[in-house]
C-alpha cells in the first residue's frame, strides 16, 4: 500500500480540476436532493414546487452542458469519464427529452390524481439523469455498469410506480426481471473482459491487444455478453421482448420517456465500445475477434424487419409504437457504419427527431386516451372529424415517422441512408447492401400502420364521435411539437448548427 | 496457492446455476436468487483477476460496486414483486400474462 502514496496528491488534484468541467452532474445531484426535500416538507403548501425545481434544474443543467459544447475530448478523474463534442450533444439531447417528460407528467391526469404525487417521480427522473449522462461520458468498464444500472433501477421504478392495475405492475416485474438477467450477464462479460486484458480502462491500448492475445473464442464470448447487456437496453431483436410488454403497460409519460433517453443512451455506450475496434486507415470498424459489420448489420436487419412487420398486426396504439420503435432502432443502427463527424451527425440529427416524434406521438396519444378512453386504433374511427387540430398533429408527426416529406423525418432518414451509402462504398460488404435494401422495404411497410391511425380517424365513419377540448395544455404541446417537425425541414440549420 | 483456472471454473460454474434458475424457476423471488448466482459469479471472477492488478485495483473496487449495486436492484425488484402479489395473489411470471400480441 505504501508505494500508491506518492500518487495521492497528483490524483486529488486531478479530481479537484475535473470538478470545474462536472458542473452539469453537480447541479443535477444537488437539484435531486432539493427536490426530495422540498417534496418531503413544502408538498402540501406547494404541490407545484418539485415541478417547477425539477424543470428549472433541466434547464439549468442544458444551459451549463451547452457551455461546452465546442470541447476538444478531454478525460476527466484520471479517465474514468471522458469528455468530449459527441457527450456533449447526448447530454443536450437526454435535457430535450427530460424537459418533454417533466412537462408530460405534469399534465397527465394519472400522475395528477395519484395519491403518492408526482414529486417522487421527478426526484426519479433527475437520478435518471445523472445515470444518463454518466453512460453518454463513460469511458472506463467500472463507470459503464454503474451508470447502466442506475439508469436501470430508475427506470424499474418509473414503470412500476402508479402500480394502478395488473398491467402496470407486470410490466414493472417483466421490466425488472428480464433488465436484471440482462445486467448480470454483462457484468460477467465485463469481469472476463477485465481478467483478459488486465484493465478497466476501453480506451487503454492494453485493452485491445489483451483481446487480441488470447484465444478467439473466448474474447468473442466475452464481448458478446456485453453487447447483450446493451442490446437490452437497445431493445434490439434478439432482446426486444421486453419491450412492446412495458411500452404498453407502463404510464404513457414514462413509456414515451423510455422508448427515448434511455435508448439513445444505450447507443451512446455502444458507440465508446465500437470506438475501440475503429480502424482510422480504412474509416470503418475491423476485429479480426468478431466480425463487426456482419453483425450489427445482421442486428440492425432483424430488428427493422420484425419491428416493422410485427406492428402492421397490432391494435393498441401503444403497442403498436413499441414495434415502430424497435425498427427505428435498428434503422439508426445503419449510421454507426461510418465512424466520422458527418456519421454521427447524421445519427444525431435523427435521435433528435425521434425524440420529437416520439415524444409528440405519445402525448396526442395519451390526450385522446385520457378524454375518450380510447386506446385501439379501430376505436378511432371518426375521431378526426370532430378534432381536426389535434388530429391533423398526430397525422403530421406519423408522417415524419414513416420519413416521408414535408416533414423533418425525411431529412432525417436521408442523411442516415446517405451514411450507410458512404459506408457501403467504402467497404464493399454485401451485407451493407442488404441492410440498406431492407431499411427501404421497411420503410415502406411503415406506411401500412401509421397510416392505419388516420385512416380510422378521417375516413371511417361511426356514431357519436367524441370531441375533444383542445383547451389543454397536452394538445398546445402535442401541437407546437408537430409544427415543429415541419419547420424544422424547411430550416434544418436551426438543429445543424448546434450538431 | 489455488490457481486462477479453479476460480473461472467456479464462477463459470456459478453463471450456469444461475442462468439455469432463471430459465426454469416458475417463482419470481427464485428467479431473483439465480439472478444473484449470476452477479456473484462475475464478483468471484473481479475479485480473483484484481489479485493481479495490485496498482489500480480495479477489480476489488468493481467488486464492491457490482455488490452494492446488486443488492438495490434486488430492493426495487422486491417492491415490484409485492406490487405484484396484490393484485394477482401470485407471483409466477408465466400466469402474469395479461400483457401478450
Amino acid at each position: 500500500m505504501n508505494d500508491l502514496i506518492p500518487y495521492i496528491s497528483s490524483s486529488i488534484r486531478d479530481s479537484l480540476a475535473s470538478l470545474n468541467f462536472f458542473r452539469a452532474e453537480i447541479s443535477l445531484v444537488m437539484g435531486f436532493l432539493v427536490v426530495i426535500l422540498s417534496d418531503l416538507f413544502f408538498s402540501k403548501r406547494y404541490p407545484q414546487l418539485s415541478f417547477i425545481l425539477t424543470l428549472s434544474t433541466l434547464v439549468l443543467v442544458a444551459y451549463q452542458s451547452s457551455g461546452f459544447l465546442k470541447m476538444v475530448s478531454t478525460p476527466l478523474f484520471g479517465g474514468m469519464i471522458i469528455m468530449d463534442h459527441l457527450a456533449i450533444l447526448f447530454k443536450l439531447l437526454f435535457c430535450l427529452a427530460s424537459i418533454l417528460f417533466v412537462l408530460f407528467i405534469r399534465f397527465n391526469r394519472a400522475f395528477q390524481n395519484h395519491d403518492k404525487g408526482f414529486g417522487d417521480m421527478y426526484s426519479i427522473l433527475l437520478a435518471v439523469h445523472l445515470g444518463l449522462n454518466l453512460m453518454a461520458m463513460s469511458a472506463n468498464l467500472l463507470m459503464v455498469y454503474l451508470s447502466l444500472e442506475m439508469v436501470s433501477l430508475g427506470s424499474y421504478l418509473m414503470v412500476g410506480y402508479l402500480s394502478a392495475g395488473q398491467r402496470q405492475t407486470e410490466a414493472a416485474m417483466k421490466y425488472a426481471l428480464f433488465g436484471a438477467v440482462c445486467s448480470a450477464i454483462m457484468l460477467y462479460g465485463i469481469s472476463l473482459l477485465y481478467g483478459f486484458t488486465g484493465t478497466l480502462y476501453l480506451n487503454d491500448p492494453a485493452f485491445l491487444s489483451g483481446l487480441h492475445n488470447i484465444p478467439r473464442m473466448a474474447s468473442a464470448l466475452a464481448l458478446i455478453l456485453v453487447f447483450i447487456g446493451i442490446a437490452f437496453k437497445l431493445s434490439l431483436v434478439p432482446l426486444h421482448f421486453w419491450s412492446p410488454d412495458v411500452y404498453e403497460g407502463a404510464p404513457t409519460p414514462v413509456t414515451a420517456f423510455l422508448s427515448t433517453a434511455p435508448k439513445i443512451a444505450g447507443f451512446a455506450v455502444l458507440i465508446k465500445f465500437l470506438e475501440i475496434f475503429y480502424d482510422p486507415e480504412s474509416k470503418a470498424l475491423s476485429s479480426s475477434i468478431l466480425d463487426l459489420n456482419f453483425v450489427l448489420a445482421f442486428l440492425a436487419i432483424l430488428s427493422m424487419l420484425l419491428g416493422n412487420f410485427v406492428a402492421i398486426w397490432q391494435n393498441n396504439v401503444k403497442r403498436m409504437l413499441a414495434y415502430s420503435s424497435i425498427g427505428h432502432t435498428g434503422f439508426m443502427l445503419m449510421g454507426l457504419f461510418i465512424f466520422s463527424a458527418s456519421g454521427f451527425k447524421a445519427i444525431i440529427f435523427y435521435m433528435t427527431v425521434y425524440v420529437i416524434m416520439n415524444m409528440a406521438a405519445f402525448l396526442i396519444v395519451d390526450e385522446i386516451e385520457e378524454k375518450t378512453g380510447k386506446q385501439y386504433i379501430n376505436e378511432y374511427k371518426g375521431l378526426g372529424k370532430k378534432n381536426s387540430l389535434l388530429m391533423i398533429s398526430l397525422l403530421i408527426v406519423l408522417v415524419s415517422l414513416t420519413g416521408l416529406p414535408p416533414t423533418v423525418g425525411f431529412t432525417a432518414k436521408f442523411l442516415v441512408f446517405s451514411t450507410a451509402l458512404e459506408a457501403y462504398n467504402l467497404s464493399g460488404l454485401p451485407i451493407l447492401m442488404i441492410m440498406i435494401i431492407t431499411a427501404s422495404l421497411s420503410t415502406i411497410v411503415s406506411l401500412f400502420y401509421y397510416f392505419k391511425v388516420p385512416l380510422n380517424a378521417f375516413l371511417r365513419e361511426t356514431s357519436g364521435p367524441v370531441q375533444i377540448s383542445t383547451r389543454s395544455p397536452k394538445v398546445y404541446m402535442g401541437v407546437f411539437l408537430a409544427f415543429l417537425l415541419l419547420l424544422l425541414i424547411i430550416f434544418p440549420a436551426l438543429l445543424e448548427h448546434i450538431i | 496457492m489455488i490457481p486462477l483456472s479453479h476460480f473461472m471454473l467456479i464462477s463459470a460454474g456459478l453463471f450456469c446455476i444461475g442462468l439455469f434458475a432463471v430459465l426454469t424457476r416458475r417463482n419470481a423471488i427464485q428467479v431473483l436468487i439465480g439472478i444473484e448466482f449470476m452477479i456473484n459469479a462475475a464478483v468471484l471472477n473481479f475479485v480473483a483477476f484484481g489479485k493481479y492488478d495490485k496498482i489500480s485495483g480495479g477489480g476489488q473496487m468493481f467488486a464492491l460496486f457490482a455488490i452494492v449495486l446488486a443488492a438495490a436492484g434486488v430492493a426495487v425488484a422486491l417492491a415490484i414483486i409485492l406490487n405484484v402479489y396484490k393484485y394477482f395473489k401470485s407471483i409466477d411470471p408465466s400466469k402474469t400474462n395479461t400483457l401478450k400480441d
